[in-house]
């Protein structure tokens, strides 16, 4: 395939030199310009914007699969939620480029001075795209249905704080209260992923509990009622989905015109990310949130030409890794006993010693890889916030970066060398130190970066074995099974993208705490205090408390290298020139965060 | 020849159950299970998972949650919810489906409208340059993957703007006429259905060419040249149809690969077909949607098998199936 790209890359050009791009900006046309007949809400939400624009237009943008559901509650991967989040709103959101709680749904909000209780008052006039206004009746049936046991969406773990449930009450038609027994920094992070949807059309499906099936794709889409800026128009599965304005939707902009401004949000889908690119250079999209790094020159020659801005979104908030397998049996079987380590017993023994892991860390030559795999396109990373996080990137953590004759006196101070010539390393018993690092191969930055690493590792006498494999056979080996020595992975970004949101990484308890997970209590002394650190984290609102143990969690991590980071790709999205308020964000939903406010600039 | 359909009809059931329990422990041998598909979220937790788990019925022994899923079949002719999409799995694969047919006859269609002509111009003008030239051709796209033979008429649509670059429909589309809507479609079932039809067309080709060769030699052909007949008479009126007859046969065995001929193509044309959307499921393990995909399949590959049985009796008076 590899070879394949390249050949691609070049014709991409070549085809270009023949300018052949036959433009797609229908849409307005049929319909003339849209009037806003409706009267505005009371309580509207002025939206934060770079200029106000003029309504019309139509935004094509490539997706590499169609959404599985428009139920926004039930809805897990990108390719449904990038939909969904167009369809819906919640309580609150955030700013995409501040990351700061902004009110939505409700008008403004204040939390109690225990941090327990957060009393939301509701914009007055909103309505859903039916006209039906919505008010805290809606909030409760949408919370009813994210706190049912049986559904148990994803955002029911964000609101439930250490096994205790938060409770919340409508005291009247426009006041919502989310009360929990342990204050919770990311209160609004959690409430804010509830989205609200329609008790009027809902309740009825919900309590015949056929919930999970309501608003399936299946469902005509002028009987899809919303509560966001747009609402379904047309789709066609596995094809596209067309969304249009919803015309009830209260944010406007500073001259105080209604949002959106678009005619049609439309999501076409292209699988293949060669053909998607191919697609956007002939004028079939208008953006693309997923270009491959190899591809980036190919994107800023043909800007002028072709009428579009690779938009520099700078580093990913997605992150690459590697681990050691420290994981011990936690329960006798298959004549394991318990506390017997996964890997051999000389393994990890060399696993489990802090300089053997730091050695690793600084026999890895992350220039070479930004070189290689990233061409030149990534930075060096230590966190999972990373540099592009412009509100938790923390410049003072840094980690143990390339240093090979570091690497050897480390090794050599457990007592490795090379006994028998053969120009890889033996530990004190003589055993030769080797093992596997597995990373699923469907994903080509990682298995490229396996490869350089293990030359990197070989320099310094360590003999690692590259092992590809399927995502499910590796998720399986990681989460489950156990039976893997090193393993190379990535985490994506929460949003927020806030330390606070990665407790399933970072206590010993998480099932994300890949290099020894689900510990019934910390095992090491370090793991203890990550852990209360964690804890005190998320238990105030005070940003320099929540920033010092966030960093003091990090510092332990990277001094015990439990990660060894490798670097975070650098994030170039193209988009059409001829729209405007285009602010492409790292966090999911790149291009599409501020939807709202795109618009087709008015040709001159 | 109703006792025989309906014969091979209930001969059916135990093969479809039979393809359900292979493809059923299958599944269950392959590593992880749909939740897999959440572990790069850091936000969802273990007792998430477990609930999601209970929730699909995954936490069930295999033999159970086969047994549960033959049950709903056989009470309730129910053959389950996709875990991705809440939605029954027929729902999901309907439209697949009839995409696939739709690829799958314009590509017969291509080959059997170019395999015909062409084989007969080979067989007629046999040792020419057109026959040597025709068979290199044929060979050449028989042997050229239809990955790469896909991507090259990409980019040829790419480069001239004639065709669309993949997908089945225009954004326009719903605002066109009913015939702007069909020359909609045909614009880009035309790549597609070249790539798939074009792989069989060396073979296809090769056979009505042997096949007429055959016949040209028979003694009733000689006769017919001898009474003075023009030549295109002897070989359209009389050759010609003697030489299609092994060929309705192979049309006939065709029908029965079709839902499983276009899969690549699919994918590189955006073709929101039963394979990407089997792909998918099976990338995924959405369990219930990849059973339904594959007895789908395996019911068209039986009728397929059916319907060439038939037309050879159609065909040849001489078999009979009583």
């Amino acid at each position: 395939m590899r070879h394949l790209n390249v050949f691609m890359t070049r014709s991409i050009t070549m085809s270009t030199l023949l300018a052949l791009i036959g433009g797609c900006s229908a849409g307005s046309k049929r319909e003339g310009a849209y009037v806003d007949h409706l009267p505005l809400p009371a309580d509207t939400m002025l939206t934060k914007m770079i200029e106000p624009g003029v309504y019309g237009g139509r935004f094509v943008i490539g997706a590499t699969a169609g959404p599985k559901t428009f139920n926004s509650l039930m809805g897990n991967e990108t390719s449904t939620t990038d939909v969904t989040q167009r369809l819906f709103s919640a309580l609150t959101d955030i700013d995409y480029v501040t990351q700061d709680d902004i009110g939505v749904l409700a008008k403004s909000w204040e939390t109690s001075t225990d941090g327990l209780t957060t009393t939301f008052h509701l914009r007055r006039g909103a309505a859903f795209s039916d006209g039906h206004p919505i008010t805290s009746a809606d909030m409760m049936f949408s919370f009813d249905v994210v706190m049912d046991p049986e559904l148990h969406p994803s955002m029911q773990d964000g609101l439930t704080i250490d096994g205790v449930p938060a409770t919340y009450s409508a005291p009247d038609s426009f006041t919502f209260v989310v009360h929990t027994t342990k204050a919770d920094a990311l209160i609004l992070a959690h409430t804010g992923s509830v989205n609200i949807m329609p008790k009027h059309k809902l309740e009825a499906a919900y309590k015949a509990g056929q919930f999970a099936s309501a608003y399936g794709t299946d469902t005509p889409p002028e009987s899809l009622v919303t509560s966001g800026a747009f609402r379904v128009k047309s789709y066609v599965p596995d094809q596209q989905v067309v969304l249009a304005r919803n015309p009830y939707w209260l944010g406007v902009d500073a001259k105080g015109q209604r949002l959106p401004y678009l005619d049609e949000l439309v999501f076409l889908v292209a699988k293949d990310q060669n053909v998607a690119a191919l697609k956007f250079h002939a004028g079939e999209l208008d953006g693309l949130d997923n270009v491959k790094p190899e591809d980036y020159k190919a994107f800023t020659d043909n800007q002028q030409k072709e009428g579009f801005t690779l938009h520099d979104v700078g580093p990913s908030f997605n992150t690459n890794f590697f681990w050691f397998n420290l994981n011990r049996v936690k329960e006798a079987k298959d004549g394991r006993r318990i506390g017997e380590p996964y890997v051999s017993a000389a393994q990890y023994s060399w696993f489990s010693d802090k300089r053997f892991r730091q050695a690793m860390s600084m026999a890895v030559d992350r220039e070479g890889i930004i070189r290689g795999p990233f061409y030149g396109f990534a930075f060096k990373n230590w966190s999972t916030m990373t540099s592009g996080n412009k509100k938790w990137f923390d410049p003072e953590l840094t980690g143990l970066d390339y240093n090979p004759s570091e690497a050897k006196r480390l090794l050599a101070s457990m007592g490795m060398k090379d006994t028998n010539g053969d120009g890889f390393l033996e530990d004190a018993k003589g055993r030769p130190v080797q093992f596997t690092m597995i990373t699923n191969g469907d994903n080509k930055l990682r298995t490229d970066m396996i490869n350089l690493v293990k030359d990197d590792l070989a320099k310094v006498g360590i003999k690692m074995i590259p092992s590809p494999l399927d995502f499910n056979t590796m998720i399986t080996k990681v989460r489950s099974d156990f039976s893997y020595e090193a393993a190379l992975l990535g985490l994506g970004s929460a949003v927020p993208s806030d330390p606070g949101m990665g407790q399933n990484v970072w206590k010993s308890s998480g099932l994300t705490h890949y290099w020894n997970i689900k510990q019934a209590k910390p095992e090491t002394p370090e793991e203890a205090r990550v852990d209360q650190l964690m804890a005190q984290n998320i238990l105030t609102q005070d940003i320099g408390v929540r920033k010092q143990t966030w960093r003091e969690v990090m510092q332990i991590v990277n001094d015990q290298c439990w990660l060894v980071w490798l670097p975070s790709q650098q994030m170039k999205l193209p988009v059409r020139s001829r729209f405007g308020n285009i602010q492409p964000s790292p966090m999911p939903h790149r291009i599409l965060w501020n939807a709202d406010r795109i618009f087709r600039k008015p040709s001159k | 020849m109703r006792t025989y359909i309906l014969r091979r009809l209930l001969q059916t059931i135990p093969l479809l159950l039979g393809i359900s329990a292979l493809t059923f422990l299958l599944l269950q041998a392959a590593p992880g299970d749909f939740l897999n598909t959440m572990a790069e979220n850091p936000a969802i937790s273990g007792a998430t998972l477990e609930q999601m788990r209970r929730n699909f019925g995954l936490d069930q022994p295999w033999y159970l949650q086969y047994f549960i899923y033959l049950k709903n079949i056989f009470l309730h002719f129910d053959f389950g919810e996709s875990f991705s999409r809440h939605q029954p799995v027929f729902s999901v694969l309907r439209t697949g489906l009839a995409n696939t047919l739709l690829l799958a006859t314009a590509a017969a269609a291509v080959t059997w409208g170019l395999a015909i002509p062409l084989g007969v111009i080979a067989a007629v003008r046999q040792y020419s340059l057109a026959d040597k030239g025709l068979s290199l051709m044929a060979f050449i796209w028989l042997s050229v993957p239809e990955v790469l033979s896909g991507l090259l008429l990409l980019f040829l649509a790419a480069k001239t703007g004639w065709f669309p670059i993949g997908g089945m429909r225009d954004l326009d589309h719903d605002y066109m006429s009913a015939w702007g809507r069909f020359a909609d479609l045909m614009r880009h079932l035309a790549l597609p259905a070249f790539v798939v039809g074009l792989v069989p067309l060396a073979s296809r080709m090769r056979q009505m060419r042997g096949n007429l060769l055959d016949v040209l030699r028979l003694d009733y052909v000689t006769t017919a040249r001898a009474k003075g007949l023009p030549e295109s008479k002897v070989i359209y009126k009389h050759a010609l149809r003697n030489a299609l007859n092994p060929l309705i046969t192979l049309f006939g065995f065709t029908l029965g690969s079709l839902v499983s001929g276009s899969f690549v193509a699919e994918y590189i044309f955006s073709w929101p077909g039963l394979g990407s959307i089997t792909l998918e499921a099976i990338q995924t393990q959405d369990q219930y949607l990849v059973m339904g995909a594959v007895l789908m399949a395996s019911g068209v590959l039986v009728l397929g098998n059916l319907i060439a049985d038939l037309l050879l009796a159609v065909a040849d008076p001489r078999i009979r199936y009583d």
